[in-house]
C-alpha cells in the first residue's frame, strides 16, 4: 500500500472514531445516584438494614414508574456507605460516599450523634440531606442544606409528657412521680433534657429516677432496683442499645416492677425485641416515633412485608421510603440533578399527597427556614399482643390505646 | 435495708464478674503460654454465643448445657487456628523467629470474623428466651438473677476444671514448663508447638462456653465482642499477665468495682471506677495481683 493512502486511512478512522468519542448518548437518561449513609455494621447495623429497606423499595418503585419524568425518565441509584458504630465512621463513610462521585442528594445516619457529624461533610459539600433523626442540634446550626423530618426531641418530650398525664387522669392514676432511664446518646439527652429542667416542675411531677449511662451497660440490676424503689407513675425510657434495652426489660420483670414505660424512639419498637423478651413483658409498653404505619397504609405495609420477610413495618423504612420519595420530587420541581437546585426545591417545597408525605404525620411536608418539617407531631406506637400499633393520634390510630393495668 | 442494699450490689458484682472471669482465663491461658495477645477472643466468644443459640434452636438444648458443647467444636477451631494461621507468625514453638506480625494478625482475625457474621447471619440481634434470665432467687431481700447464678456456677466449676489439669495432669505441667520456658522444655522432649495449639484451643473453648453462658441472659449480634473485650483485657493484666487465677479474680474485680461504683458514682461513669482501680493497681503492684516478675501460667 502507498504511503498516501495508508494516511487516508488513518485520517479516515480518525474522523469516524471521534463523534463516537466525544459525542454521548443524550444525557437526559443519567442515573440521578442518591447517597445512603447508615451503619451497616456495628451495633446499630440492624437500623441501617432496615432503612436500607426502605430506600429500595422507593427507588424500585420509581423506576418501574418511569423514574424522573422531569429528566427524561432517569433511574434514581443508591449509593450506600457504612456509618459503621462511631461518628469518626459516620463521618468519613459521607466523605468518601460524596466526594467519589456525583451525588444529588443524601439520606442518613439514623442516630442522632451520627447526623450531626455527617451533615456537616454534607453542608461543606453542598449536597441536601435528608434525616429522620431527633435531637434539636441538627437544625439548631443555620446549615442550610439539612432537613429534619422527625419532630425534635424536645418537642416530643413535650407532647409524650402532655399525652401521659392525660391518660393517666383518665384512668383514675394521675401521675405524681417520674424516672428517666437510658443511655446518653444525643436523641435521648435532648429529650430527657425539657423534661429535667422544666417540664416536669411545671406539672408537678416529681424526678424520682433519673440514670443515664454510656452504652454498653454492664448489668441492670442497680436501675431496675431504684425503679422497684422509687415507684415511679412513668418511666421516660431511652436505652437505644439493644442489648442494655433486654438487660433492663429482663430486670424489670423480674423484680416485678409495674411502672408504665414511656419509650423515646423506634428502636423500641423492632421485631426482635419479641424473641428476645416474649410479648408478655413487651404489653402495653409505649414509645414516641417520627412515624409508624397509619390508618391507610396497610397497601404499603403488606408490600413490605412480602419485600423484605420482616413481621411488621417500624419508622426507619417508612421514613427512608418516604425521603427517597421527597427527593424525587424535589428534582421533579427542580428540573435539575444538581444538588444545589434540589436543595433550594427541598427549601420551597409544600406537597400534602402521594407517597412522599403520606408517612409523616400531619401528611405534609413544607420546611421552615431551619429546615425543620413544619408541624411535625409525632406518633406514640404501643406494644399488643407481640405487635407495635399506631395508638395515638386516634385520627391515625391502628388501635385503641390501653394504659397500663 | 441499706445493707440489704450493699449486700445486693456486691452479690450482683460477683455474678456478672462470674462471666467475665471465664472470660479472661481463655484469654491469659493463651497469653500465659503463647505471648499472644489475641484480639479476636470476644469473636470466638461470639461465635460461641451463635453456635448456643444453634443447639438451642435445632435441638432444643438447653444453653446452660450448650455452653458446654461448645467446647469440642471450639476446641479443635482453636487448634486450627493455631496450625494454619498463629503458628505461622509466632515462631511455632521457636523463640528465635520474629512474633510481631501476630499482633496483626489477631486484629485482623477479629475484624474478618465480625464482618464475615454480619453478612451472613445478618447484624439482627438473636436472643434466646429462657424462663432463668427473667426469675431470681430471693435470699431474704436480696436477688440473685438465675441465669446469672448457673452461669457464675458453671464459670467457677470450669475455671477449677482449667487448674485442676493444669496442676494436676502431666498435659498441664508441660503446658506450665512450655510458657515458663520453651527453650528448655523442648530440651525435655516436650513438643512446645503442640502445647500452643493446646493452650490455643483450650482458651478458645473457654471463651466460647463463656459466650454460650452469656446467651442465657444476654442478646447474641456480630458486634457483641465489642462490649467484653476491653474489659477481659483489663482482667488479665489486673490479675497479672498470664496468670490464670489472677484471671480469674481480675474478672470478678471488675464485676465487683463496676456495681459498687454505682454506689458513689452517677452510672455514666461505671467504667470509669473500673479503670481507676486498674490505674491503682498498675501503680502499686506493676505485675498485677497475682503476678510473676517471670511469666507463668
Amino acid at each position: 500500500m502507498r504511503p498516501l493512502s495508508r494516511t487516508l486511512i488513518v485520517v479516515l478512522t480518525l474522523a469516524l472514531a471521534t463523534p463516537a468519542l466525544f459525542i454521548r448518548p443524550a444525557p437526559a437518561a443519567e442515573d440521578v445516584k442518591i447517597a445512603l449513609v447508615a451503619p451497616l455494621s456495628g451495633r446499630w447495623a440492624r437500623q441501617g438494614q432496615l432503612k436500607k429497606m426502605g430506600a429500595e423499595m422507593a427507588i424500585e418503585e420509581i423506576n418501574s414508574q418511569g423514574g424522573i419524568k422531569a429528566l427524561g425518565g432517569a433511574k434514581i441509584v443508591l449509593r450506600e456507605a457504612d456509618a459503621g458504630d462511631s461518628v469518626e465512621k459516620a463521618v468519613s463513610a459521607a466523605q468518601r460516599v460524596l466526594t467519589r462521585e456525583k451525588i444529588s442528594a443524601g439520606i442518613g445516619s439514623w442516630l442522632s450523634s451520627f447526623t450531626l457529624g455527617v451533615t456537616e461533610v454534607a453542608e461543606r459539600l453542598q449536597v441536601p440531606w435528608l434525616s429522620l433523626s431527633y435531637a434539636d442540634s441538627i437544625t439548631e446550626r443555620g446549615f442550610r442544606y439539612t432537613f429534619q423530618t422527625s419532630p425534635v426531641s424536645s418537642l416530643q418530650a413535650e407532647q409524650a409528657l402532655d399525652l401521659v398525664t392525660d391518660l393517666a387522669r383518665k384512668n383514675n392514676r394521675p401521675i405524681k412521680k417520674a424516672g428517666i432511664v437510658g443511655d446518653n446518646t444525643a436523641a435521648s439527652m435532648f429529650f430527657y433534657k425539657p423534661l429535667r429542667e422544666k417540664l416536669l416542675a411545671a406539672k408537678g411531677i416529681e424526678l424520682v429516677v433519673d440514670d443515664v449511662w454510656t452504652p454498653p451497660l454492664a448489668d441492670a440490676t442497680a436501675i431496675v432496683q431504684k425503679l422497684r424503689s422509687g415507684q415511679p407513675d412513668i418511666v421516660f425510657y431511652g436505652a437505644t442499645n439493644f442489648p442494655d434495652s433486654i438487660q433492663v426489660l429482663q430486670k424489670i420483670k423480674e423484680f416485678g416492677v409495674k411502672s408504665p414505660i414511656q419509650g423515646v424512639g423506634a428502636w423500641l419498637v423492632t421485631p426482635e425485641y419479641v424473641k428476645a423478651v416474649g410479648k408478655e413483658v413487651l404489653d402495653n409498653i409505649q414509645t414516641v416515633v417520627a412515624a409508624h404505619p397509619m390508618k391507610g397504609q396497610e397497601e404499603l405495609v403488606k408490600k413490605f412485608k412480602q419485600r423484605t420477610g420482616e413481621p411488621f413495618m417500624t419508622q426507619d423504612p417508612l421514613c427512608t421510603y418516604a425521603h427517597v420519595w421527597l427527593i424525587k420530587e424535589a428534582i421533579e420541581q427542580a428540573k435539575s440533578a444538581d444538588p444545589k437546585a434540589i436543595r433550594d426545591a427541598l427549601a420551597k417545597i409544600d406537597i400534602s399527597s402521594g407517597p412522599a408525605v403520606s408517612a409523616f404525620y400531619p401528611s405534609r411536608v413544607k420546611f421552615d427556614e431551619r429546615g425543620r418539617r413544619v408541624g411535625a407531631t409525632p406518633l406514640i406506637v404501643q406494644w399488643q399482643d407481640g405487635e407495635p400499633f399506631t395508638v395515638v393520634p386516634t385520627a391515625v390510630a391502628t388501635r385503641p390505646i390501653v394504659w397500663h393495668k | 435495708m441499706v445493707l440489704a442494699e450493699l449486700v445486693q450490689y456486691v452479690a450482683t458484682g460477683l455474678l456478672v464478674g462470674g462471666v467475665y472471669a471465664l472470660m479472661s482465663i481463655g484469654l491469659a491461658l493463651i497469653f500465659g503460654v503463647m505471648r499472644v495477645v489475641n484480639f479476636a477472643q470476644g469473636d470466638f466468644m461470639m461465635l460461641g454465643m451463635y453456635l448456643t443459640y444453634f443447639y438451642a434452636m435445632s435441638g432444643s438444648v438447653d444453653p446452660l448445657l450448650g455452653a458446654i458443647l461448645t467446647i469440642p467444636p471450639f476446641f479443635a477451631l482453636g487448634w486450627a487456628v493455631h496450625r494454619g494461621l498463629l503458628a505461622r507468625v509466632t515462631g511455632g514453638g521457636d523463640p528465635q523467629r520474629q512474633m510481631d506480625a501476630q499482633l496483626i494478625l489477631t486484629l485482623g482475625l477479629s475484624l474478618v470474623i465480625t464482618n464475615a457474621t454480619t453478612m451472613i447471619l445478618s447484624p439482627t440481634p438473636l436472643g434466646i428466651r429462657t424462663a432463668y434470665a427473667t426469675q431470681a432467687f430471693a435470699l431474704g431481700p436480696v436477688l440473685l438473677n438465675q441465669a446469672r447464678s448457673y452461669a457464675f456456677a458453671m464459670a467457677l466449676l470450669l475455671a477449677a476444671a482449667v487448674y485442676v489439669f493444669l496442676t494436676r495432669t502431666d498435659l498441664g505441667k508441660a503446658l506450665r514448663a512450655s510458657a515458663d520456658d520453651p527453650e528448655a522444655a523442648s530440651y525435655q522432649g516436650i513438643d512446645v508447638r503442640a502445647m500452643h495449639g493446646l493452650a490455643f484451643g483450650t482458651g478458645i473453648a473457654l471463651v466460647a462456653a463463656a459466650g454460650g453462658l452469656l446467651a442465657t441472659y444476654y442478646p447474641i449480634e456480630p458486634t457483641v465482642a465489642g462490649n467484653f473485650i476491653v474489659l477481659m483485657f483489663v482482667a488479665v493484666v489486673l490479675g497479672g499477665l498470664g496468670s490464670i487465677p489472677g484471671a480469674f479474680v481480675g474478672g470478678l474485680v471488675i464485676g465487683l468495682v463496676q456495681s459498687l461504683t454505682l454506689l458513689v458514682l452517677p452510672f455514666q461513669l461505671q467504667n470509669t471506677g473500673v479503670f481507676i482501680v486498674f490505674l491503682l493497681v498498675l501503680y502499686l503492684r506493676p505485675q498485677g495481683l497475682f503476678g510473676r516478675r517471670a511469666r507463668t501460667v
